[in-house]
């Protein structure tokens, strides 16, 4: 076999890698000592010096210079290149010996490797939750410019517009290029081959705003915004639409696309990456399209409008936020509350905010959950280093002898470092390859975790521009984090175990190979005790955390949303307008009804326009008549269209008075029912039953009488209290998108097919969609709380896992290095008891300053957690004494197992080691 | 004195790694060995020994070492090494076996 020579004897022979000007030096000497040694060498053979000298010149070639440039040249890439393989070489040697090493103890290697996945693993996936709906840039031109402009008023938070408000606001406004506005809606395309699409309704300078140029077509006129309604019907359409229901024809535009029974001339195509601020917009539409009374100054408190804006070069984003202060309230100057609508409540005072629309792009509370999931995952991966740290060191001081010996002849403790370093990092990168795995399977579990219909149940932005929850990939991002990560983790935790090993007190190790063969104290070591310390804290942290959640989630999932979500299944059919005339829907909505009555297994059948837990319904302004005008403020309340039978349905419970019957009709005196939220806010010392309330929807303005209370139901999200509500009967006022709710006797998932069957006999054309049982949603409106603590959850279970891996690891190891001083302990007649208890007490005394650590830790880290708890209190006692207990017991058995096993030590055995 | 036959290429590593397997030379003591033993129908160019010198170092062929000359000059030795020497023996075998086959070929007369 002839293999190179071992690295390292090019040092043994003082063959150090020298410097290129040295190089070329000693070249130039040895030519020049070739050169006499040649001429001399004539001479002795008779020749004349003259003729001597240029024979040997001949003999070298061309020009001395060219020849010494020339080897010296050869001389220095010969020397590069040798350093260069020595490097290799010693590379090589270190991976052979650290790989040889591991093989040894495979056992080990599996440990930490795997260990070092799941750490890595998680934070990879967390990792690209975070970079997707936080970090990365948003899909838009330059998003960095962008603002959100909303209204607020102090009563609630940041609203939305109409489309007179925006007219003054965008008149006034000098900070930015241009705003916009978007809304974006369900939609049926109709037609052939009916389809469910999303659509945004926007103003001329929504692409402009975002930066976004069509290439297919042209853009909406800049024109059509200066009129107000019944501007011509036109749409831009989705690249994905364009190839889906026109297969990519190349002459689309001035083609029309029915939406909703409505013509729309298609003008141009989008680009395929973008899908709107919403993220799934399939066609945009003109905002003043719209009929001309929908946007009125009346309807100047229609407020379903966002508003995006781009920022002036050169216009810093502090003077756009005080002059949306401003403007602000000369919007509401310019629409303020008409006469008759000031009521009851305190006084409301309006004006709007400017924000980057970076820090909207995801509601607080994801953002929130996901930054204490990094946090949880960071914590689970240190635990995972320090565990990985205590085998390292607990490898390197069974190897003490060996490094001493290495020391003592004479290797350089950086080589040695780096030897033990070598074994780390290989350790670290096995991890890392291995932990793409599980950060894949975590990417993907994210993903379809929490979807974007899910976070809108719950109230919560789920991405703009389709940045949220479903954009999560295991990108070249997130495996440079990996990388990053991996190397940081085999560098930081080899780093200080190999330093420590290496520590030159030589001549102890060389004197006596078992350095813990001594009698009596600890001999676990400094650093080992704190990692100890470290595990215990870092654990306890995690699981106050978790517990904590866990605890406010029992608590979401214990509120009684106030109706029964058991055996109800809920769809939606989309009539559109149009198709049944107006007046003649409630008719139309009773056909339905009891068709469906008519399937089997259907006991109830029910109407309403917004489900339960929706995050959220159509709401509106509700006065008193016969109260005087006191301009204090406005009293809000929700307004809901049902069928008199969906009280019954969804077992909502009447606390007084009546509620609909098929009497109440269109023509009648008008009616409503409310809720008990608004019975005591707007009634609260006498009878609202009888009383006349106007409510400025569904045409009930003109006043309407009171004629039962029922029980709060929460149309909002599981942990924020019913609003004040009210109801009215949908025979009463003209409602086109309805729900349908039935209660089945069994599954509700079993009539679904006959449902869809009967309705399309009735509405052939109408798409069915929506279909989900009560259930499904009411488990998607705590979707986001399950999250949390599901994944936190994981996390601590790890940790803890994790941390009892190290404890007992290091507990075993000391126990181990003890063998003989509890040998001689038992030979000398020490009650094994009290054995198991001195080893036990060690342990405890290292987990009591743990867990002493984690708790101060755990009561200023999960304030974090405030805004993610519900009715739980950061400081939690019930919670703290659980897993003070959990984390105490998890400690002590890790501890009690090795003391057991040297407790059972055969003094025989142990003294002959 | 006969005029030089230029060496085959490849077969300079060859030489100079024989010639040092009488012990370590410098650079020059090589190239007298080389026409010594040649009788002078070998010419060495002296710019290519030295690279060819560089190159063997490079391969672990050889290594070298500063000494002193019996003239009190300092000098660099060159030295087989373990790797050199077993190089030695299988491309002198190889060259060996290919200079006989050329030669037999060449003393074929036609019947």
């Amino acid at each position: 076999m002839t293999g190179p020579i071992r690295a390292g004897v090019r040092r043994l022979f003082r063959l150090a890698v020298r410097r290129g000007d040295s190089i070329r030096e000693q070249m130039d000497e040895e030519l020049r000592f070739h050169l006499d040694a040649r001429v001399a060498h004539f001479i002795a053979r008779g020749m004349t010096p003259e003729g001597a000298r240029a024979e040997a010149m001949r003999r070298l070639g061309t020009s001395l210079p060219e020849t010494l440039d020339r080897l010296g040249r050869s001389a220095v890439w010969k020397e590069q290149r040798m350093a260069m393989r020595e490097r290799i070489d010693d590379l090589m040697h270190d991976v052979r010996y650290a790989v040889r090493g591991l093989m040894r103890r495979p056992g080990f290697a599996v440990v930490a490797v795997f260990t070092l996945a799941i750490g890595i693993g998680a934070n990879t996936a967390i990792f690209s939750a975070v970079d997707a709906l936080l970090l990365r840039a948003l899909p838009f031109n330059n998003p960095s410019r962008l603002s959100d402009i909303a209204l607020t008023s102090t009563s609630g938070g940041p609203t939305q517009w109409s489309w007179p408000k925006f007219q003054v606001y965008r008149n006034a406004q000098r900070s930015y290029s241009s705003v916009a506005l978007m809304a974006t809606m369900p939609a049926t395309l109709t037609g052939a081959d009916p389809d469910r699409i999303s659509i945004e309704s926007v103003t001329a300078a929504y692409l402009t705003t975002l930066g976004v140029r069509i290439t297919m077509g042209h853009d909406f006129p800049a024109e059509q915004d200066s009129i107000s309604g019944d501007a011509p019907k036109r749409a831009l359409i989705s690249n994905s639409l364009w190839q889906r229901r026109f297969q990519a024809d190349p002459n689309v535009v001035g083609k029309f696309i029915h939406i909703d029974s409505d013509a729309y001339e298609i003008i141009g195509v989008l680009p395929p990456t973008f899908l709107g601020l919403s993220g799934k917009a399939d066609v945009l539409i003109p905002v003043t399209a719209r009929p001309t009374d929908e946007l009125a100054a009346a309807q100047a408190w229609s407020l379903e409008y966002t508003m995006i804006g781009r920022l002036k070069p050169g216009v810093m984003p502090g003077r756009a936020a005080s002059e949306a202060r401003i403007l602000g309230e000369r919007v509401y100057d310019a629409y303020p509350f008409g006469k008759g609508m000031f009521t009851t409540g305190t006084a409301d005072k309006w004006s709007a905010v400017a924000r980057p629309l970076d820090t909207i792009r995801v509601a607080a509370t994801v953002r929130r959950s996901l930054l204490v999931l990094f946090v949880a995952v960071g914590i689970v991966l240190l635990i995972a280093c320090v565990n990985l740290a205590n085998l390292l060191l607990g490898r390197a001081s069974s190897r003490r002898q060996e490094i001493a010996v290495r020391l003592a002849i004479g290797a350089g403790r950086a080589r040695l470092v780096r030897l033990l370093l070598t074994e780390s990092l290989l350790l670290a990168l096995a991890g890392g390859t291995a932990s793409v795995l599980v950060g894949w399977w975590g990417t993907h579990l994210l993903r379809t975790l929490n979807d974007a219909d899910a976070l809108s149940a719950q109230g919560l932005a789920s991405g703009i521009g389709g940045s949220g929850f479903e954009s999560i990939r295991l990108d070249p991002r997130a495996l440079v984090f990996t990388f990053a990560v991996t190397l940081f983790v085999g560098v930081f935790f080899g780093l200080v175990p190999a330093l420590q090993a290496t520590r030159p007190q030589l001549t102890a190790e060389l004197k006596d190979g078992s350095s813990g063969s001594g009698l009596g104290g600890v001999r676990l070591g400094a650093t080992r005790r704190i990692l100890v310390v470290a595990e215990v804290a870092l654990a306890l942290m995690l699981l106050a955390g978790s517990g904590l959640m866990l605890r406010s989630l029992r608590n979401l999932m214990g509120v009684n949303p106030g109706f029964d979500s058991d055996r109800v299944l809920t769809l939606r059919l989309s009539v559109p307008p149009g198709v049944v005339a107006p007046d003649s829907m409630p008719g139309f909505y009773q056909e339905v009804q009891s068709a469906l009555a008519a399937v089997p297994g259907v006991l109830q059948v029910a109407l309403a326009d917004c489900p339960p837990l929706n995050g959220g319904c159509n709401a509106t302004i509700m006065t008193f008549p016969d109260r005087p005008q006191t301009v204090t403020g406005n009293a809000m309340v929700g307004v809901h269209w049902v069928s008199p039978s969906w009280f019954g349905t969804m077992r909502v419970p009447v606390k007084r008075g009546r509620l609909f019957t098929t009497d109440d009709r269109l023509g009648g005196p008008k009616v409503v029912v409310i809720n008990e939220a608004a019975a005591r806010k707007y009634f609260p010392n006498e009878d609202p039953v009888g009383k006349t309330v106007k409510v400025f929807q569904g045409g009930f303005d003109a006043g309407a009488t009171v004629i039962g209370i029922v029980g709060d139901v929460r149309f909002g999200t599981v942990n924020s209290a019913a609003a004040p509500d009210t109801y009215i009967s949908y025979n009463q006022a003209r409602v086109s998108r309805m729900m349908i709710f039935l209660r089945t006797a069994g599954n509700p998932l079993t009539v679904v097919a006959s449902a869809r069957r009967t309705l399309h006999v009735i509405a052939p054309l109408d798409p069915v969609f929506d279909i989900r049982t009560m259930s499904e949603r009411v488990g998607a409106a705590t979707s986001q709380a399950r999250f949390s603590a599901t994944l936190l959850t994981l996390f601590a279970v790890i940790a803890l896992g994790l941390a009892f891996m190290g404890i007992y690891g290091v507990m075993s190891f000391g126990v181990a290095q003890r063998t003989r001083e509890i040998g001689i302990r038992i030979a000398l007649g020490a009650d094994r008891t009290r054995v198991l208890r001195m080893i036990v007490r060690e342990g405890a005394v290292l987990v009591t300053i743990g867990a002493a650590i984690g708790l101060a830790a755990a009561f200023a880290l999960t304030r974090l957690l405030r805004t993610l708890l519900f009715e739980v209190a950061p400081t939690d006692p019930v919670t703290y004494v659980g897993i003070v207990v959990v984390v105490g017991v998890a400690a002590l058995v890790a501890s009690w197992l090795p003391a057991r096993q040297a407790s059972r030590v055969e003094p025989t055995e142990a003294l002959r080691r | 004195m006969a005029q030089p036959t230029p060496l085959l290429k490849g077969t300079l590593d060859v030489l100079v790694l024989k010639s040092l397997c009488w012990g370590a030379m410098h650079g020059f003591e090589i190239t007298v060995w080389l026409e010594d033993h040649s009788a002078g129908y070998l010419a060495v160019d002296d710019g290519a020994l030295y690279q060819a010198l560089h190159r063997m170092e490079e391969r672990l062929l050889i290594r070298a070492e500063w000494g002193i000359t019996e003239n009190n000059r300092r000098a660099r030795y060159y030295m087989l090494t373990a790797t050199g020497r077993a190089h030695l023996r299988s491309e002198s075998a190889s060259l060996v076996r290919y200079a006989r086959t050329v030669m037999a070929i060449l003393a074929e007369h036609p019947a």
